[in-house]
């Protein structure tokens, strides 16, 4: 993969996502399944986007960064900050419009397609599954869903489990 | 309602502190960083009243891609102009970028380490389970109120099997709900876009 398919891919994630994480998906489908990343560097570019500063769609400067070294994080973050940006040209037009029924439907519709393919790949993440790993996640599940634990904890206490049971 | 400070008291200088404070400080993602974007830009320095962060913020959410980049670039328009917008991006993004880029270049190095390896094998889970939990609470913000709501959460189920099936690429299913989303998906502008009810 050159730099140029990288930032289509991330722009091609970028626009048709609506939120940090739900990119991914889309970003899964143009990068592990040719095989420019394993899904092994997607579990880790989230946990290091969890553990990192700055918004948590961040993550794919760590994606950009297994596929394409330095240049690859710098490519992936260029690429994912200029979607958002189509925002800010709008609202200065179309302001009102932005917050009506017919907005909020499609957005409704995206969030919801969004969301739920983000589900179906945390579901493809964990597998193929041990009893260890499937209590994790519904730990983990639980807890984020509950929002009272930070992330990064739980990140750091999940890696722990994983060296004090030698999950290699 | 308390109006902000005027843009013309205020330094391109200091709106990039502002947000370098929060580049490096706001770990773990979306919920510290807006909490830092508040803290810093409306409780401490007052460059916007908290209405003017809640609408941008509820503007936010109908971003595509990352949220928080459309809510910095907003920010930092509202305070200092098209440079305000420059300056925000880059002070936040550059540095985040650059700590995200050396965390995972430092990993790269002693990622097949049997160590690292064994913290992956009990993180990976977590990060899976983290991802769904995100999804769900992603999903609850969108649904309406009422019966409505089932509506929304049986197409919901709808693209979880879909995604599941593999039958469709993720592509198909995002335009399919925008078009869903139009038809049959209307109403509650004011929760479906986020904005909060005071403020």
């Amino acid at each position: 993969m050159d730099a140029l398919g990288l930032f289509v891919a991330v722009l091609r994630a970028a626009t048709f996502s609506v939120g940090g994480l739900s990119s991914l998906p889309l970003l899964r489908e143009s990068l592990v399944a040719p095989g420019y990343v394993s899904e092994a560097h997607v579990l880790e570019a989230i946990a290091i986007g969890r553990l990192s500063t700055g918004p948590s769609g961040l993550y794919i400067v760590s994606l950009g960064y297994f596929a394409l070294g330095w240049v690859g994080a710098a490519v992936a973050l260029l690429a994912a900050t200029l979607p958002p940006l189509t925002l800010v040209v709008l609202a200065a037009f179309v302001r009102r419009w932005l917050l009506t029924a017919w907005a909020a439907g499609i957005v409704r519709g995206v969030a919801l397609s969004t969301s739920g393919l983000l589900v179906a790949t945390g579901i493809q993440l964990v597998s193929p599954v041990g009893a260890v790993q499937v209590v994790l996640a519904a730990i983990a599940l639980a807890l984020t869903i509950h929002g009272r634990v930070h992330p990064g904890l739980l990140v750091v206490a999940g890696a722990l489990v994983g060296v004090a049971l030698g999950m290699i | 309602m308390r109006h902000a400070k005027q843009a013309s008291g205020r330094s391109l200088v200091e709106l990039a502190k502002a947000w370098l404070v929060i580049a490096t400080q706001s770990v773990g993602g979306g919920p510290s960083t807006l909490y830092l974007m508040r803290r810093e830009l409306v409780d401490r320095r007052g460059w916007l009243t908290r209405r003017e962060f809640l609408e941008d913020w509820a503007l936010s959410k109908l971003s595509l891609g990352i949220n928080q980049i459309a809510l910095t670039a907003m920010e930092g328009q509202r305070v200092a102009g098209s440079r305000g917008l420059i300056v925000a991006l880059a002070a936040l993004l550059l540095p985040a970028g650059a700590i995200a880029a050396t965390v995972t270049a430092g990993y790269d190095v002693v990622r097949s380490e049997p160590l690292v390896r064994a913290a992956l094998g009990g993180g990976g889970p977590v990060i899976a389970g983290m991802t769904i939990g995100l999804a769900y609470t992603f999903a609850q913000g969108a649904v309406r109120r009422g019966w409505r709501g089932w509506l929304d959460r049986g197409y919901w189920a709808i693209v979880v099997a879909a995604g599941l099936s593999g039958l469709v690429t993720p592509m198909f299913v995002i335009f399919g709900g925008a078009v869903i989303g139009l038809a049959f998906l209307r109403g509650e502008p004011r929760r479906a876009s986020g904005e909060p009810e005071a403020g």
